[in-house]
């Protein structure tokens, strides 16, 4: 299968060879972790290959954007900048419907001077839609005048994308259209996204066919930078996580090296999934227990003693004590199991309680 | 068939599912993105072909042809397992005639899938909702007797076709009609890495967990059974491995399980 260069040879070891021609990716991780400069890597190597690149950008103004990486010292020239930056805001009653709004502006990089002054006759809106519409109209007018087709396309970021989607709008359904529409082109693209909130599952991240992640930790007074793949449709990959450094030549990760991450946050994440899971576990006995008792209790046992253990069960599963907890409850049903046994052998004449063990007195516990 | 349950196609998941599972139900296969459910849920489609099934993947997340693609290092003989492209086209914001999925697409068998992804067409564009994909496999259910159907996934179907039905009711309704329809269905649910678990895990009558774990040795990946109606099962959670053959789980009883020679 053919291979995307993302312009970092490291990076490429770790994917077998670099990205699948034509599908959408995600590169994630912190602020100021390297996600823009992967991009600009990415859409070099592509031009120093005759590829035609489209950077969308929306965290930062073209001027900027520039500015940050001519300290690489990378030929960008012909790379097209498509400004959707949003403009200051109109505060003008015939214009309130749009409440964010950008120019259509698509510039070589060389062309890319000031900030662009916001618009006074035609705002578009910054939105999903508005972009997808700028970045069509541009596709289909390069097409035609110069008969090339982009072939790799940065959206830089979809986090500030979506603070900009309008009120009303469904951003999933935003966003699947979104990547819909970037397959459709047949352009590799990547888009910037960041995880702000891991307990959520947010659309790119399982539609995306890959995703690169940054780490960024500080280890006294360094700041460690590493890369891992999470995922990668169609493709083997190297899924350990490697260490990278970003100096004037840009991005560097070393594909053999290796990183501990004592106690990060990465080592806790399958902390959390066990907890969760003997949370479960214990949860599971514990109610089967409970629905014992119910039954205990018809057939008139004397179950308190069980009842004790089981709210000491409880009690440490309160406390997140889970091997303790399940203990007590694996403990509170044999001592149950056993009882209905006894009871139920002898059917139906419901003999009373065996008196084997220290009866006390009658339930306290609810 | 063991005691009447059918085989997932995955050897190691079946000694832990005590013999497979029982035909004619709805079952989650759920876990974080990248786990291995679409290899998964295609090895059951596959033991179906094999053993002269007809069987159904319904495409939600992907692209049929990627699909085909991605599973090509596998060297399995899809051939015969048929494809619907269930994807919806670009949203259009200008009037523009919205065509129900019902009315127009019929599933393909894999070899027929092309290489390219199809297009939006110009002037209308189609749109999934869970009501038209029902009704399109209620009829499709009628002219052909499909064994195995996967949906993948659960997740893309709630986030991008229910826009005015209430999720969770819809939800349960589909899975009603999946289990009334007669066929064995595995239901692919995305998980986030942290936090809770979705609604659509609930209203199975069995589900099966994958988790992935990173260790400094890398991305480790687990099965577990969460819950199993009507049978008995494993408890443990068992790692597993995604060779060329496919998904290998490593059960304990006499060592590396032989795995499935494709």
């Amino acid at each position: 299968m053919d291979r995307v260069s993302t312009g970092v040879a490291g990076l490429d070891a770790m994917l077998g060879g670099g990205l699948i021609p034509g599908r959408p990716y995600v590169v994630s991780g912190p602020t100021g972790s390297g996600k823009t400069i992967l991009a600009m890597h990415f859409l070099a190597a592509g031009l120093a290959r005759g590829e035609p690149g489209l950077m969308v950008t929306l965290d930062e103004p073209p001027n900027e954007v520039k500015a940050n990486v001519v300290a690489f010292g990378w030929n960008l020239d012909r790379l097209k900048l498509l400004d959707a930056t949003p403009d200051i805001k109109a505060h003008k009653r015939q214009r309130s419907v749009i409440d964010v709004g950008t120019t259509m502006d698509v510039r070589d990089m060389d062309q890319v001077g000031e900030i662009r002054q916001s618009s006074q006759i035609r705002a578009m809106e910054v939105s999903v839609h508005g972009v997808q519409k700028m970045l069509k109209q541009e596709f289909f007018q390069r097409l035609e005048k110069t008969r090339e087709r982009y072939r790799r396309i940065v959206i830089d970021s979809l986090t500030a994308l979506k603070m900009f989607t309008m009120q009303g709008e469904d951003s999933r359904i935003m966003i699947q259209s979104f990547l819909r529409f970037l397959s459709e082109l047949e352009a590799t693209s990547i888009i910037v996204s960041e995880r702000l909130n891991p307990g959520i599952l947010e659309t790119e991240f399982f539609l995306g066919r890959g995703e690169i992640r940054f780490h960024k930790a500080l280890d006294g007074n360094v700041i460690r930078r590493a890369v891992s793949i999470e995922k990668f449709r169609g493709s083997r990959f190297d899924d350990r996580i490697r260490p990278m450094t970003i100096s004037s030549a840009g991005i560097t990760v070393d594909p053999q090296g290796a990183v501990t991450m004592s106690g990060g946050r990465l080592a806790r994440l399958g902390e959390a999934y066990l907890e969760q899971r003997m949370s479960e576990e214990v949860t599971n006995v514990i109610e089967g227990v409970l629905k014992m008792i119910e039954d205990a209790h018809k057939f008139r046992l004397s179950v308190s003693d069980v009842e004790h253990a089981i709210s000491r069960a409880m009690l440490y599963l309160q406390r997140r004590n889970y091997q303790k907890a399940l203990k007590a409850a694996l403990h509170a049903q044999s001592i149950l199991r056993e009882r209905m046994d006894h009871a139920r052998q002898g059917l139906p004449g419901l003999p009373p309680p065996p008196p084997a063990v220290a009866p006390p007195p009658p339930g306290v516990k609810r | 068939m063991i005691n009447g349950k059918i085989r997932t196609g995955v050897a190691g998941l079946d000694r832990m599912l005590h013999g497979g599972l029982v035909p004619h139900r709805p079952y989650i296969v759920s876990g974080p993105p990248g786990s291995g459910k679409t290899v998964l849920s295609m090895q059951f489609l596959l033991e179906g072909v094999q053993g002269g099934e007809r069987c159904l993947f319904v495409a939600l997340e992907e692209p049929p042809n990627e699909i085909k693609a991605n599973m090509r290092p596998f060297k399995w003989p899809v051939d015969d397992i048929e494809m619907l492209d269930a994807n919806s086209d670009i949203r259009r914001f200008e009037p523009t005639p919205v065509i129900e999925i019902s009315t127009e697409v019929e599933p393909m068998r894999m070899r027929e899938v092309g290489e390219r992804i199809r297009k939006t067409p110009d002037f209308e564009s189609h749109e999934v909702t869970v009501h038209s994909l029902q009704q399109l496999l209620k009829n499709l259910f009628i002219k052909r007797r499909y064994e195995r159907v996967v949906v993948d996934s659960m997740t893309a179907l709630r986030y991008f076709c229910m826009r005015e039905f209430e999720e969770t009711l819809t939800t349960q309704s589909f899975m009603r009609f999946l289990a009334e329809s007669k066929v064995t269905s595995l239901l692919t649910v995305e998980l986030p890495e942290e936090g809770e678990v979705p609604p659509e895990a609930f209203l199975a009558r069995g589900e099966v967990r994958l988790h992935k774990l990173r260790d400094d040795t890398g991305i480790k990946r687990f099965i577990s059974i969460e819950k199993y109606k009507g049978s008995s099962h494993d408890e443990f959670v068992y790692p597993f491995e995604i060779h060329q053959g496919g998904i290998v789980v490593q059960v304990g009883d006499g060592g590396k399980s032989p795995a499935a020679a494709g």
